[in-house]
């Protein structure tokens, strides 16, 4: 086993995989932490502290693109980087245009935080980022695509694993959403501002289909990949059904393209495009639900390892909340669905189940299943893994509870009427009734950062004590 | 569920015969029947939909759906529409117009005084007062009417600066106001104002320097410091210029009752006398809101508690 494990480790580049798992869990303190701080503001607004800096405006997005883009987004590069070597048999192509896409996109997280906080924005949702930036992310991401591409036409197998149809998807949908979404003219090209070169309606839908993608393509194509190659890898078991992996992948690409317009329900977007988007978001569901079947279904004869192993626990509560809030979307892009949903809490729940339900959960699944394997040694402790499940888990359920009673009712009270046909509450009665749910989700957010934080020791230990070992080797290999 | 058969089965059964990274491997189990006809169910559904509402665009139109709206427009005519968002804003919005017409009605053609001993106007006043107070008013004088210290005058209480009847409220509301008090730092002293303060402040029934309210008193009515002209020779204010009641315990702009001792009451009303006051300016509420709307306010506002 051990001359295997240090073959593997000449074969494939782990250096830039390893940067990228540090930088993933980084984030991920980071931007919870600052998640935490933007629930409690909304809870005690006392904490803006009158200070434009760290108002929830600017602070909001800093969350946002700290979690998806510098947590997701390191995972995506740390895992991808790992299973594309692995199930191509192949070195990563050109690996000083991976290390480029490492330090660009380390840059990118930092100056898209520093510009929000400063106030720069381009005011479009998960795109905030203004022109410079985003051309960094251009040349970054055609990069990686590059890296990922080369390394697969370089690969010993003859197939190419499931794992890196979702990947290779998720880089090309992501490129093409990127760019068209953020076509913009800046002001002067010593400014940090532009201006969109779409307008009203047409902007709004590039902004959606952008914005819905990005859930699509990055949150769930992506992790999906990811998904595909560490729940078998880490079960010991094969995959349910390759024949569902090939129908669910191309009906997801397929259909995800379409939907975004159930973001724009009663708005001045044309009906028929808001009935598209959602009657595509229907057809949506069980495509969504082949990756779920498919997870769930490969430990099928391993069950008893959900009672020993927390790591598996980490994969399959994953996959129960991907197929929760698959389920839950399509129902929320009903017209009539949405008209209680939108603009409230609900959303936020909804968005929130997938982001730490799903995405953060079976990312933490896969660092713990790929840390210990890079560093060549064992995970310091099964027991805070663990504990970070536990805490993960009430963490998740705390938030979209509270999401899902505070969402309701301020759709309720929005739209109550009394006997006269008046609206029964002013807006600020909403405001008011939605206090004791903010403090819930504050709260809630503390137990997943708690979890994290745990997570963060758990892998330094670890990391020191695989450095170590390695350390020590390498004297005994020299001194003989 | 017969399709998981070949999982719990022996490994080796069934996979696509690839192996990745060692032991990577996948069965070929056919589609779940549930899941596929799942599918067919969704597509059925959007088919469905389809048919009901607007949804394919062709060439410069789009399918428009059998569901149907009608409307009455602006003219009174009745239109028909296939099913779109704004003919169903249209719908709704004339469903409830229609619904409140007649207690509209009623409280345009009823004096004020009838209107607040009719039980049903009363609870309808209340119940429309209630949203249009708090989406136009309370942004200032604060949910309830409240108001708030230093900015906004108190509408609960029965102090008024330009006075409380329901056609002095319908005249405030109508074309708003503008309080203005000039600065005295100039003209006066530092002792005169401090004279004054102590002055103000024994009207509201604080126990101050006798001498120094004496001395107050007198310039209070004197052409030097001239504050008779305005807060009147009673010093209870005027309401046809606003100018404020010093008399009674009601503050709006000094924070008195904010200030823990005789030294903070004077500083703050000092502070007023030094300064002046340019802030007490409520815009004008004519061609904002509907005549309708200005007079249910002005009952809502009335009897918020201290109409006369």
């Amino acid at each position: 086993m051990s001359t295997s494990v240090a073959a593997a480790s000449e074969q494939y580049d782990y250096d830039i995989i390893k940067k990228f798992s540090v930088m993933a869990i980084v984030w991920a303190v980071v931007g919870m932490s600052v998640g935490v701080y933007i629930a409690s503001e909304l809870a005690w607004p006392f904490l803006n502290f009158d200070s434009p800096y760290i108002s929830f405006g600017r602070f909001r997005p800093v969350h946002t693109s700290a979690v998806i883009f510098g947590f997701g987004g390191s995972a995506l590069f740390a895992t991808s980087y790992y299973v594309v070597q692995r199930t191509c048999q192949a070195r990563l192509w050109a690996p000083g245009l991976a290390t480029f896409t490492f330090w660009g996109w380390q840059a990118i997280i930092v100056l898209a935080a520093v510009s929000y906080v400063l106030g720069y924005s381009q005011g479009r949702e998960y795109a905030e980022m203004e022109w410079p930036i985003d051309i960094l992310i251009e040349l970054v991401w055609v990069s990686y695509l590059a890296v990922f591409v080369g390394t697969i036409m370089q690969r010993k197998q003859p197939h190419i694993y499931v794992a890196n149809w979702f990947y290779l998807g998720f880089i090309l949908a992501t490129a093409l959403l990127h760019t068209f979404n953020n076509i913009a003219v800046p002001v002067d090209l010593f400014s940090m501002k532009s201006y969109s070169l779409f307008s009203g309606t047409q902007d709004a839908m590039t902004q959606w289909w952008y914005g819905h993608n990005s859930v699509g393509f990055f949150l769930t194509a992506a992790f999906l990949g990811m998904m595909y190659y560490f729940v078998p890898k880490h079960a010991g078991r094969p995959v349910y059904s390759y024949r569902l992996s090939i129908v669910h992948f191309w009906a997801l690409c397929f259909m995800y393209m379409w939907v975004g317009t159930h973001h724009l329900h009663w708005t001045a977007l044309p009906d028929w495009a808001s009935t598209l988007g959602a009657t595509f978001s229907i057809m949506l569901l069980l495509p969504s639900w082949g990756g779920m079947i498919n997870g769930i279904m490969t430990l099928s004869g391993a069950w008893d390892k959900l009672r020993t192993d927390p790591i598996m626990r980490f994969m399959i509560v994953a996959l129960s909340f991907y197929g929760m809030s698959t389920f839950e979307g399509p129902l929320m892009s009903l017209k009539d669905v949405n008209a209680l949903s939108h603009y409230t809490d609900w959303t936020v729940g909804h968005v929130h189940s997938g982001a730490l339900g799903w995405v953060a959960m079976i990312s933490f699944g896969s660092l713990y299943h790929m840390v210990p394997r890079l560093w060549k040694t064992e995970m310091y402790s099964i027991r805070l893994i663990n504990a970070h499940f536990w805490l993960a888990t009430i963490g998740v359920l705390l938030y979209i509870t509270a999401m899902w009673i505070s969402g309701i009712t301020q759709g309720l009270m929005w739209r109550a009427f009394d006997d006269f046909g008046n609206l029964q509450y002013s807006f600020i009665e909403s405001v008011e009734a939605m206090h004791p749910f903010y403090a819930m989700r504050a709260i809630g957010g503390m137990f997943f950062l708690t979890g994290m934080c745990l997570m963060a020791i758990n892998v330094y230990v670890t990391i020191r004590r695989g450095v170590r070992a390695a350390t020590v080797d390498r004297v005994v290999v020299a001194a003989a | 569920m017969a399709e998981n058969t070949p999982n719990q089965a022996s490994a080796g059964a069934q996979t696509t015969g690839h192996v990745w990274d060692g032991d990577l491997q996948e069965y070929n189990n056919p589609l779940p029947m549930w899941w596929i006809w799942g599918l067919y169910v969704t597509i059925a559904f959007a088919l469905i939909y389809w048919v009901i509402y607007p949804s394919w665009p062709i060439g410069k139109g789009f399918l428009p759906g059998l569901n149907t709206l009608t409307y009455t427009n602006s003219e009174g005519q009745e239109e028909t529409w296939h099913w779109n968002t704004r003919a169903k804003l249209m719908r709704e919005m004339q469903d409830s117009l229609a619904a409140q017409k007649p207690y509209y009605d009623k409280l345009m053609a009823m004096p004020y005084a009838a209107i607040v001993k009719d039980p049903e106007l009363s609870s309808f006043v209340i119940s429309a007062g209630k949203t249009a107070f708090a989406d136009n008013c309370a942004a200032c004088h604060q949910s309830g009417g409240g108001g708030k210290l230093g900015f906004f005058p108190n509408l609960t209480d029965d102090d008024w600066l330009y006075g409380g009847t329901f056609d002095k409220i319908h005249e405030t509301i109508s074309r708003g106001r503008h309080g203005y008090m000039p600065p005295f730092a100039e003209a006066l002293s530092a002792e005169q104002i401090d004279a004054l303060a102590h002055y103000v402040l024994s009207l509201s029934g604080f126990n101050m320097d006798a001498a120094k309210a004496a001395k107050g008193n007198a310039l209070f009515h004197s052409h030097t410091a001239a504050c008779f002209y305005c807060h009147g020779d009673d010093a209870r204010g005027r309401q046809d210029i606003g100018s404020a009641n010093l008399a009674d315990k009601v503050w709006l702009w000094a924070d008195v009752p904010g200030a823990g001792d005789d030294a903070g009451r004077l500083a703050a009303v000092r502070q007023v006398i030094r300064g002046g006051l340019n802030r007490g300016v409520m815009p004008a509420w004519e061609g904002r809101l509907k005549p309708e709307q200005i007079k249910l306010l002005t009952i809502y506002v009335h009897e918020l508690g201290g109409g006369r």
